[in-house]
């Protein structure tokens, strides 16, 4: 066995679970909290592609102050989608958020096409970290491996928030037991709207950092979107934990198997995501019932 | 009797002469069906702009002023038939130009209903012109055993890559296959490896890593045309790749493609695009049409562009020939027209449906000046249609009925 080939797929594809873990946890966060399937998700991550590259190209920005400016504007909007679309049909069983933000998907990637057009467009490497290091005899773009680390950096952020927090307990109790939470003085409503901001950051905050890897078009949120579900449903439906070593091992089979059997490679992820699941139906670390 | 019998004739003939100029004003219906969605959307808005263009300079037809009727086709082949039998049907339409290889073999089956004639301009299957031949349906576009051709006499003109080590990366589909299968059998190629990634790849980091480790110096790219080649290319330079190998694709790049990638492109040899404007630099044709064309749309005309407005004239002069929109006189006319294209003199092969068309062999490189915006541009060898395709349609297995 070629180890050093071993350790390149290895890599790559710690690289790309970091991206998958920014972009999961705001999924499983919002189920967790709130039972809402969001499919809209992917749109959200496009959204923050295109923030950054509008607050490049009009505001003039460099990309640095854009990373941090782009998700901040995809906020609100997010929240505006939750209270319009969401708020009203929360107490209904879950096909029908499913079903719903499954639409606003479509409308969130058809603005995009109206405002941006349809054309794909590539964002250059911030000059900083341009170029390449070897490692172990292999090459990586150090802008990937920059990237992975602020990736990291930010979802332990958001570990650290759940878990030390005030405001991290009420979204553990809510998440446990969200009429004994409600019953002692949580408010759900308002804390769901925050959650699902604060998601949609993330999301948006990984298509941003994505975007000089994997370019900017009205639907690069969408394969993101099927690995971010897989991670999740795999890890367990609202578990952080499980969703960070669901988006690992999404990516990691992804990419070794990639390697490896080029063609097989996602028939792979999904016979072995099958499997676990028939052995685990409510994923790795999941709690829940299964419906 | 006789005379309520004339004063009905003068009536008549009135009526007639009255409504006559409406009827030569009435437009001539053509239908473009091709994707408007999507990744690939700038390859339908190509090829939509070069039958505009090709409208615009070779129009009217027959005396009437020409109406495009444009259909979304989303690459889907029950959305091609349903699309392509309203054109029929409600629009009326007398015939159809744009298709790529889905819509035309979607329409294949369906060609005798439809009863139209429809010219593909983007459609890279061989089958739709060699087994699968039909009457209504043909091409102005290389195929791809044709392309398959244009590869050998590439690898056997240029000693480097001939002494290559050769990989093919690209997408899971059977035009990877084909491409894989022609390298293999170049004489000498030493081929080492491939890999054919699923169609909704992103991150090509475990196919370049494959490409990487099995030492390739040449890396054949069948990754589908549209953002996934953008993203291949960005991400092969972004590991150093383009370093150690030399990135060919097997029928080119689609100039808008060329544009975003800028200098990324002189990375790239074409093994054979299926047109490239700069041989406006031989054929006057294609000056006229890169001209107009600039005009209307303010870029250069692509590879797609090129070849639709090439189709569109090949269509309107079979039309002009026959006289009349009648199907049948139609596709009798196209069978025998022979046209200077933008694309070069085209004519489709006696018996069958394939034009014989030549293709563009070339590195890209940086153009000084610009010319009609374009700062980078494929440089033109032309390989000839009698050096990749038999004459005639019986040869390469079209029967027609």
């Amino acid at each position: 066995m070629d180890l050093s080939f071993l350790f390149a797929n290895t890599v790559n594809g710690a690289v790309y679970g970091a991206f998958l873990l920014l972009t999961s946890l705001g999924l499983s966060l919002v189920f967790g909290l709130g039972r809402v399937v969001n499919f809209a998700h992917g749109a959200l991550y496009a959204l923050g592609g295109y923030g950054l590259v509008a607050v490049m190209q009009r505001l003039g920005l460099g990309f640095w102050p854009a990373l941090v400016v782009a998700p901040l504007l995809v906020v609100p909007i997010a929240i505006a989608i939750e209270r319009v679309t969401i708020q009203p049909i929360r107490s209904r069983p879950e096909i029908y958020t499913l079903l719903v933000t499954f639409g606003v998907s479509f409308m969130v990637i058809g603005a995009i096409e109206y405002v941006f057009g349809t054309a794909t467009t590539l964002v250059e490497v911030p000059r900083l970290f341009a170029g390449t290091v070897v490692i172990v005899g292999n090459e990586f773009p150090i802008y990937r491996l920059a990237a992975a680390a602020l990736s990291l950096a930010v979802s332990g952020a958001v570990f650290a928030f759940v878990q030390f927090t005030p405001i991290g307990l009420q979204i553990r109790a809510v998440t446990d037991d969200p009429g004994m939470a409600e019953a002692l003085g949580v408010n759900t409503t308002r804390l769901l709207t925050l959650v699902f901001g604060a998601a949609a950051g993330l999301a948006a905050l990984a298509g941003a950092l994505g975007a000089p890897i994997f370019a900017v078009h009205p639907e690069m949120g969408s394969g993101i979107l099927l690995d971010a579900f897989l991670a999740v449903i795999l890890g367990g439906l609202g578990n952080l934990p499980g969703s960070a070593i669901g988006a690992f091992f999404v990516a990691l089979t992804k990419s070794i198997g990639g390697g490896y059997v080029a063609d097989w490679s996602i028939a792979v992820l999904f016979v072995l995501v099958a499997i676990a699941l028939v052995f685990r139906p409510t994923g790795l670390f999941g709690r829940g019932r299964v419906a | 009797m006789a005379a309520s019998r004339f004063a009905k004739s003068v009536v008549l003939a009135l009526v007639a002469a009255a409504s006559a100029p409406a009827l030569a004003q009435e437009s001539l219906k053509i239908g473009v069906l091709t994707i408007r969605s999507g990744p690939a959307t700038p390859v339908g808005d190509d090829i939509i702009a070069g039958i505009e263009t090709a409208t615009r300079m070779y129009g009217p037809v027959l005396g009437r002023p020409v109406e495009l009727i444009v259909e979304e086709s989303q690459w889907n082949a029950q959305q091609a038939v349903t699309k392509a039998t309203k054109l029929v049907q409600q629009n009326r339409v007398a015939a159809i130009l744009g298709t790529s290889t889905v819509e035309a073999l979607a329409l294949l089956p369906v060609a005798d209903r439809l009863g139209v004639p429809i010219v593909t301009s983007n459609s890279g299957s061989a089958a739709i012109t060699r087994q699968n031949c039909n009457k209504w349906v043909f091409r102005t576009n290389a195929e791809d055993l044709m392309s398959a051709e244009a590869l050998k006499y590439l690898l056997a003109q240029n000693p480097k890559l001939a002494a290559a080590k050769w990989f093919t990366l690209g997408h899971d589909y059977p035009f990877s296959r084909l491409v894989a299968g022609t390298v293999k059998q170049v004489t000498g190629a030493s081929y080492v490896g491939d890999a054919f990634a699923p169609l909704d790849t992103a991150d090509w980091s475990p196919f370049i890593a494959r490409a990487r480790a099995s030492g390739a110096t040449a890396i054949m790219m069948s990754v589908t045309l549209g953002t996934p080649l953008l993203q291949f290319v960005q991400q092969a330079n972004e590991f150093g790749l383009t370093k150690e190998a030399q990135l060919v694709a097997p029928i080119g790049l689609p100039d808008w493609l060329v544009a975003k990638l800028g200098p990324l492109s002189t990375n790239i040899i074409s093994a054979g695009s299926w047109a490239a404007w700069r041989y406006e630099e031989v054929e006057p044709a294609t000056k006229q049409f890169n001209d107009a064309f600039f005009k209307q749309h303010g870029r250069v005309s692509g590879m797609q562009a090129l070849q639709s407005a090439s189709a569109a004239l090949m269509l309107y002069t079979a039309i002009t020939k026959a006289g009349s929109t009648d199907p049948d006189a139609v596709v009798k006319a196209l069978e025998t027209v022979d046209v200077r294209t933008p694309v070069g003199p085209l004519r489709f092969q006696p018996g069958g449906r394939q034009a014989l068309v030549p293709m563009f062999l070339g590195p890209y490189e940086a153009v000084n000046p610009p010319r009609y915006g374009a700062q980078f541009a494929q440089v033109v060898e032309v390989f000839p249609a009698s050096k990749s395709l038999p004459p005639t349609g019986p040869e390469v297995g079209c029967k027609l009925k």
